[in-house]
């Protein structure tokens, strides 16, 4: 029995919409601030082009999957080079149709708006780990790293 | 007509050079209108991007050296113009990115100036690219070269299984590494043999060697890349780099067309071709070694 210790997330890394940004950006957050230490991170291009260990991790260990849109790129890549993911995620789902499908944005394309739809996807995802692994204790969170005056670290 | 350009990043998420470059592919999308390609998408259902593949050619960025984007448009069968590592952007602008996803301005500035930079060389390749089209009386010419190359060659041939291979008669000789030379005064042209191309399969990208530069005999002359592996051209003769096939950066499936005449590699000012002679084998004699090799290995 494999004892779970931490959860893979799989990013869109989607330039078809807005919400493949939105995913990665709050797939960043979870691992590196939300719950540092209990997840990881598996590079969808990386696992699509054959890391063998990216695969090996989806077989074993828990993952979720957060897609920018409804054609679910990650989730399906997943299932059909690992198997079975532990919770499928949508950005479309989670906000809304109009603000996942707008098209793609660059980081200085950032404002307050997209900020507050990237927590709303973290939180989510947040909530997906704690469900599969249980909410840590708070002297078990790492402490994440602090970043500068006036910028959240993502 | 000549193909438009597109991008393909690799997005990668767990190193920012990743994200090194998908902002550079999205400031070459969004200020330059070029047809960016999603590598996640591409995978899932590649016949979306099956029309615009035929009309493009692509560059390729991709952010480390897994090179993830190359070997998805490998798999696609994208015709690759030109390719980028991230990485070595970053290293030879002495740029350390960090951890996070958030690049600093730093980046964020390379990003703009490395998509202005990359819309400026493909606009220039194009150009290039069709001056020399324009030139060429039936489409069907090279880059300028500074050999009498023969208009016509007489091959013998032999296969095994659906491969066939052709050998070049008269004045080629060949090395072990299944490249040929052919010499006129103190000049030679180099390329590659039927061999070669065979086993690569489909060639997807010419990595040229860079004019001007010496090469001793069985040093590094440029590289093919297909799905299958990276080949080095193995350099028959030593001496100087005076001409490459230019077009092949472009139509690297030359190679595969005809790897003796249209798909030619370099050129090279001779060093000292009585001596590399010494090492290298005539048509006759490449004919059997290759016939030996095909049946050993089995191609």
């Amino acid at each position: 029995m494999v004892e779970v210790k931490k959860v893979g997330i799989i990013s869109c890394s989607g330039e078809e919409c807005a919400g493949g940004g939105i995913s990665r950006l709050a797939a960043r957050h979870v691992l590196e601030s939300a719950r540092p230490g209990r997840t990881v991170t598996i590079c969808l291009p990386l696992f699509l082009a054959g890391g063998e260990e990216e695969r090996y991790f989806a077989r074993t260990f828990p993952t979720i999957t957060i897609d920018g849109c409804d054609k679910r790129c990650a989730m399906r890549a997943t299932e059909k080079l690992s198997g079975q993911v532990t919770q499928a995620l949508t950005v479309s789902e989670l906000l809304d149709s109009e603000s996942a499908l707008a098209a793609p944005f660059s980081q200085r394309q950032l404002n307050g708006e997209r900020e507050k739809q990237i927590a709303k996807v973290s939180a989510a995802l947040t909530e997906a780990v704690d469900e599969i692994i249980g909410k840590p204790a708070a002297k078990d969170l790492l402490t994440p790293t602090t970043p500068p005056a006036g910028i959240r670290l993502l | 007509m000549m193909k438009r350009w597109g991008i393909l990043p690799c997005n990668g998420l767990d190193k920012p050079a990743g994200q090194l470059a998908r902002e550079i592919a999205l400031y070459l999308a969004q200020d330059q209108a070029k047809t960016l390609a999603c590598p996640v998408f591409l995978h899932s259902a590649p016949s979306v991007y099956a029309k615009v593949k035929e009309e493009t050619q692509w560059l390729v960025l991709d952010g480390c050296n897994t090179r993830c984007a190359s070997k998805l448009a490998a798999e696609a069968g994208f015709a690759v113009g030109k390719k980028i590592n991230v990485s070595e952007l970053t290293e030879k602008e002495n740029l350390k990115l960090g951890r996070s996803l958030r690049l600093e301005p730093e980046a964020l500035a390379l990003a703009k100036r490395s998509a202005l930079d990359l819309a400026a060389a493909l606009f220039t390749a194009r150009t290039d690219r069709e001056e020399k089209t324009a030139a060429i009386p039936d489409g069907k010419g090279q880059t300028d070269s500074g050999v009498d190359f023969p208009a016509s060659i007489t091959y013998t041939e032999f296969r095994q299984d659906k491969f066939r291979f052709r050998v070049p008669q008269g004045e080629f000789f060949f090395n072990e590494n299944d490249c040929w030379v052919w010499v006129q005064g103190q000049r030679a042209r180099v390329g590659v043999s039927d061999y070669v191309q065979q086993s690569l399969s489909d060639i997807i990208f010419f990595s040229a060697p860079e004019l001007g530069a010496e090469v001793e005999q069985f040093g590094v002359l440029g590289s093919l890349e297909s799905s299958k592996a990276v080949f080095e051209v193995i350099a028959p003769v030593a001496g100087k780099v005076v001409a490459v096939n230019e077009e092949l950066e472009g139509s690297p499936e030359r190679v595969n067309e005809n790897p003796y005449e249209q798909g030619w590699i370099a050129e090279v000012e001779l060093t000292d071709w009585e001596t590399d002679r010494e090492l290298l084998l005539d048509a006759g004699q490449y004919l059997e070694y290759l016939k030996n090799k095909v049946a050993d290995f089995h191609v």
